[in-house]
């Protein structure tokens, strides 16, 4: 309980007191609020009470932190961004190396409209909606922020709030969906003679346009409205949308 | 013109007099700085010019007339594409020197105006979300929240206007996808040369030569055509206020065909209270009208011309209307009125409207 050193005739608390305080005040202190002071070294726990609760409680602890190694756990930013997995490359920022990826995208959407790429309308919309864009060429036509109008690319990311698209120049370009329109273009892969119909559900529109050279072929083109879109891609998935006031309409 | 603030309710037109002297006339250096000339520059497309003139110095404007060549203008209907790209373009733009308006009104529709080379667009919210053209806003901040309106300008007389340069494609871009239907335009070709092969041949325009109407031997009721000697100077401020207000009533009168001012007209006095202000003298007037799509420096010449030509103690009186912009309507004008026997002298009234 006293901390006595045995070297000194005064403990190391006398000395600094007698330094700020006059003696009496000093020795004062020290007997009143110091000597008998008890100094916890460590938190007051129970000891063990025996070496098997000992061993029990190593046990679980053991355990715990096993389950806790096997869980994933999310990375964090700095995680993250070192593994720069939205990172591309310079080599990679080519515009021809995302063609093939463009041409699987249609192939892609042909296969989930089926009959629906004819005729449009809200059966179209809806098989849409799910549907993922990750190398759709998309086209800004309409936006509050009138100088991205005219930009166009290949999606390469579709984040929550933005496409990230790459231009025909080798330019990665971020375009943030809201009050956007999207106009994306899929060429139908059959010659027949097809009609024109447009209808609106919701957040996309559909439009169809047959060109008048007979060297193209007629395509399916639909409107996106960037501000109704603003989910990830794998949320959208199941989500049913439902017309939300629009500030552009 | 004086900064008012612009307010969201509708305000009546306001009237601004000035009683002034012309500066001496030199043949060779025509003036266009000082007013009034600058005030007729000022105006950017002119509708009406009327000029009334006693009736015994017609001749002489008939003589002024012979000289001058005919204004003439032109409707075509044409989309912007067609005036930003091709032979057009070159020819009558970058190189000549045109004016053009555009069908539809300011508030409401889309308006294109073309003049001294910078293409004004007024478009609503869609028309400009879809062009991709950075322009300013436009309209009365207050209100911008429901249908904001922009204005966007492009100034295509400069070097960077050319196709392949990127303020251009984004024009061209705009035209194609936003402005692709075309609309009716006036069209009035300022400079003397036409270019030949014509490039606004192909979209077949109708030509309009504007010929005055003339009405000659009016007779009327003269009013005071001088202005009183207080109306000089500080003091005589509501002197001048009342001789212009009644001496612009009279020729508004005359330019509406009004029969009030005929001289011998008997109305009740309970239908209209109107009296020509005066001692009852009677005279002839003859008022010549040009209604069409007119350029302000022809309004201008028109001008100097008359104050060059007519005998210096004679009045005569000449009036400007814009076209009308706006919802309301309401156009803007100015008019000039010479006095008789005070050669210099003129009274100027510019009718400035809310938009």
């Amino acid at each position: 309980m006293d901390s006595q050193t045995s070297s000194k005739s005064q403990p190391i608390a006398a000395v600094l007191l007698s330094r700020a305080h006059d003696p009496d005040e000093a020795k004062r202190i020290l007997t009143e609020k110091i000597q008998q002071r008890p100094l916890f070294l460590h938190a007051t726990s129970p000891p063990p009470s025996d070496a098997r609760d000992k061993r029990r409680r190593e046990r679980e602890k053991k355990r715990l932190s096993r389950k806790k190694a096997l869980k994933p756990k999310p990375l964090s930013a700095n995680e993250r961004r070192k593994l720069g997995l939205y990172k591309v490359p310079r080599s990679g920022q080519k515009y021809v190396l995302f063609e093939p990826l463009h041409q699987l995208w249609l192939g892609y959407i042909r296969e989930i409209l089926g009959q629906e790429i004819h005729t449009g309308g809200e059966g179209a919309a809806a098989k849409l909606t799910s549907a993922d864009f990750h190398g759709a060429e998309v086209e800004v036509v309409r936006s509050g922020c009138v100088s991205r109008v005219g930009l166009k690319g290949i999606v390469i990311k579709d984040s929550r709030f933005t496409f990230e698209i790459i231009t025909r120049k080798n330019q990665r370009k971020l375009v943030p969906k809201e009050g956007t329109v999207f106009r994306i273009e899929v060429p139908v892969a059959m010659t027949q003679t097809t009609e024109t119909t447009t209808t609106q559900e919701g957040q996309s529109e559909d439009k169809k346009e047959q060109q008048p050279q007979e060297t193209e072929t007629p395509k399916m083109i639909f409107e996106v409205h960037g501000e109704q879109f603003q989910f990830r891609s794998a949320d959208r998935a199941n989500k049913k949308f439902r017309a939300h006031f629009s500030k552009i309409l | 013109m004086l900064s008012f603030p612009t307010s969201s309710v509708y305000q009546s037109s306001k009237c601004f007099v000035t009683y002034g002297v012309m500066a001496h006339l030199d043949p060779n250096q025509p003036p266009s700085k000082s007013k009034p000339w600058s005030t007729f520059d000022g105006q950017d497309f002119i509708n009406r010019v009327e000029v009334i003139v006693p009736q015994g110095i017609v001749e002489k404007v008939q003589k002024i007339l012979n000289e001058k060549a005919v204004p003439e203008y032109k409707r075509v209907v044409m989309s912007l594409h067609d005036i930003v790209s091709g032979d057009f373009y070159t020819r009558y733009i970058k190189e000549g020197d045109v004016m053009m308006l555009s069908e539809g009104r300011r508030g409401i529709d889309n308006v294109f105006t073309l003049r001294n080379g910078i293409l004004t667009m007024f478009l609503d919210k869609e028309a400009y979300e879809r062009a991709g053209i950075v322009g300013k806003p436009d309209g009365v901040k207050g209100k911008r929240g429901l249908k904001p309106r922009w204005v966007v300008e492009v100034d295509l007389t400069s070097a960077s206007m050319v196709p392949g340069k990127k303020g251009f494609d984004r024009l061209i871009y705009a035209s194609k996808n936003a402005f692709g239907t075309p609309i009716t335009w006036l069209f009035c070709n300022l400079s003397s040369t036409v270019p030949n092969p014509d490039p606004l041949a192909p979209h077949s325009p109708t030509c309009c030569a504007v010929e005055p109407s003339v009405q000659q031997n009016i007779h009327v009721m003269l009013p005071i055509l001088k202005p009183p000697v207080e109306a000089i100077g500080l003091e005589g401020r509501e002197e001048l206020e009342y001789f212009s207000t009644e001496l612009y009533e009279w020729l508004s009168l005359i330019r509406l065909q009004s029969p009030r001012v005929l001289a011998g007209d008997q109305i009740d006095p309970y239908l209209c209270r109107y009296q020509v202000p005066g001692d009852g003298l009677q005279g002839k007037v003859c008022k010549l009208t040009w209604q069409g799509f007119l350029s302000p420096s022809w309004c201008r010449q028109m001008l100097l011309d008359l104050v060059a030509e007519l005998p210096s103690k004679s009045w005569f009186s000449f009036s400007t209307t814009t076209f009308s912009k706006g919802m309301a309507g309401d156009n803007s004008e100015v008019s000039l009125f010479r006095p008789q026997e005070a050669s210099g002298e003129y009274v100027l009234w510019e009718i400035k409207s809310h938009e």
